[in-house]
């Protein structure tokens, strides 16, 4: 019975570690895309290239929370 | 909505806190319509070959004429061709991106479709939210990518990536593993897990506002307070529909830009 | 948590058991979903390469022709148009000088005529005066001539009355000729 407790918690606990592996990146992605907003209001001719690196550089960061999304499903 | 509600100890009309009991229930159809050999054929099966004959029918029919002055929905199907060869293939991989305009038009029709599935109304299942999609176009994805870097500098590509030249020597052993591991093995992952995680939160959001929000409804007889429950699950049900469509353009667009960001990466290495 | 709650739980649990970890079975490709990507993924591949791109290109080919030939069309027409313009312009000018020379011309015209009208009727103004002084002339000839021959009539009449019919006529007349145009001459 105890490991079945166990194992009934085991999602709780993985949905926690979601959420703090959702930290980083949440913080992450508001300053790349405040900086890319930044950027694009201050060369406007420039806002191309600043959404495409903006995009990417969300992606890069996003990959923490991805790999955290995909290990609370197999936790 | 027999879906969410398969458990029999959840019966609407006595115990309206119930949860799938797993969470596959909400992406799997199983129930096979026929098999075919050892696959089974299912519902999902059908609206994955669906957004063939879709895309297919589209572009035949917004192509077909090649009149002068377009009509409206001429004008739509060219526009989105243009936006994926000229915004996307060509302005990301530069003078060679029209070579990878099929490759990146036909990902990004694909995802889009797959994706629209989700709103759709009698459908609202994105495909693209059952891994082995993502998974099979992250592939496709990474194939092309390595095969660009190889054809373009040969088997320099992957020690460019092990032993980066733009860093200090000290670090560029640890550089070089980061390096090897995140665009190897993390970049084709996260692009098929991004598309995946969205639509699947995106599915799961919607059926779970869209479909408590009802049970709340129609529960009116019973326990009238939570009808206002169920009236207010529902209207957020129908903003987040709306922000799902957002949602899949803007996937559809990331999904395919990735792609050509990772060619060009593999392409010009010292931009 | 209710009763019902742990055994649904419970028998996740023992589904967990049986066939793996439920949630990460999300995330492995099912093979028949698999199969059907990739042949969906091979039509679409196949429609937009062999088809979408090459008809898109063509239609633009076509536009960009059409745009091309509309404004060479155009240019031309505008060539013609200046060249046209050009000959009417020469015209307008040609026929404003011709009228401008049929006018003078007709100007002339009238002034000559109105010259020789003038001069004729001069001409005959003249005539019609010179006729007329012969005419008063003869006139008054033929009075004087009438009125000698009144007079020579009348004085021989009053002498032969005076004499008594002695003198010859003939000779009588001659002497009053001679002295009426000594009258004459004295006048």
């Amino acid at each position: 019975m105890e490991l079945e407790a166990a194992e009934a918690l085991k999602g709780a606990i993985a949905l926690v570690g979601y959420g703090l592996a959702a930290i980083g990146p949440g913080i992450g992605i508001g300053i790349v895309a405040g900086s890319a907003i930044e950027a694009m209001a201050r060369q406007p001719e420039a806002a191309g290239i600043a959404r495409t690196t903006m995009f990417l550089g969300i992606a890069f960061t996003e990959a923490l929370a991805l790999i955290g999304f995909v290990l609370f499903f197999i936790a | 909505m027999e879906l969410i509600l398969a458990s029999a100890e959840c019966d609407p009309a006595h115990d309206i806190i119930c949860a799938p009991s797993d969470v596959n229930e909400l992406f799997e159809f199983r129930e096979a319509i026929f098999s075919l050999g050892p696959f089974p054929i299912t519902r999902t099966v059908f609206l994955i070959l669906g957004i063939a004959v879709i895309v297919s029918a589209v572009l035949f029919f917004g192509l077909r004429k090649k009149a002068l002055v377009p009509g409206k929905f001429q004008t739509i199907v060219e526009s989105i061709i243009e936006f994926v060869r000229d915004g996307i293939a060509i302005e990301i991989i530069g003078e060679h991106g029209a070579k990878y305009a099929p490759w990146l038009l036909s990902i990004f029709l694909f995802v889009l479709v797959g994706n629209l599935y989700e709103v759709t109304p009698f459908i609202n299942f994105p495909v693209t939210s059952r891994m082995a999609l993502p998974l099979m176009l992250a592939v496709i994805t990474w194939v092309i990518f390595v095969i660009a870097g190889i054809k373009r500098q040969g088997l320099g590509y992957f020690l460019g990536i092990v032993w980066p030249k733009s860093v200090p020597m000290a670090l560029r052993p640890l550089v070089g593993l980061i390096e090897f591991f995140s665009i190897l093995l993390l970049r084709p992952l996260t692009l098929a897990i991004r598309l995946f995680a969205n639509l699947v939160a995106g599915h799961l959001m919607l059926t779970l506002l869209l479909v408590s929000g009802w049970v709340f409804i129609s529960s009116v007889g019973d326990i009238g307070a939570r009808a206002g429950i169920g009236v207010a699950w529902f209207t957020m049900g129908l903003g987040i529909y709306m922000f799902e469509i957002v949602v899949i353009m803007l996937q559809a667009y990331i999904f395919t830009l990735l792609s050509a960001v990772y060619v060009q990466t593999s392409l010009y290495p010292d931009h | 948590m209710n009763l019902a709650w742990t055994v649904i739980v419970a028998q996740e649990v023992e589904q967990i058991s049986e066939e793996g970890s439920s949630g990460a079975a999300l995330l492995l490709p099912a093979p028949e979903e698999l199969i059907a990507g990739i042949i969906a993924f091979g039509i679409i591949f196949a429609v937009v390469w062999k088809f979408a791109l090459p008809a898109l290109q063509a239609t633009i080919e076509k536009r960009q022709d059409a745009v091309r030939m509309n404004l060479e069309a155009a240019e031309k027409a505008k060539v013609e148009a200046e060249s046209l313009l050009l000959d009417y312009r020469a015209q307008v000018a040609g026929a404003k000088g011709e009228a401008s020379d049929i006018v003078a011309e007709a100007r002339d015209a009238g002034e000559a005529v109105k010259a020789d009208i003038i001069a004729r009727a001069e001409v005959e103004a003249d005539q019609i005066k010179v006729r007329a002084g012969e005419e008063i002339v003869s006139e008054r000839e033929r009075a004087e001539a009438d009125l000698r021959r009144q007079v020579a009539d009348l004085s021989i009449d009053v002498a032969e009355r005076v004499v008594g019919s002695t003198l010859d006529a003939d000779a009588q007349r001659d002497l009053v000729d001679r002295y009426i145009d000594e009258l004459g001459g004295v006048q």
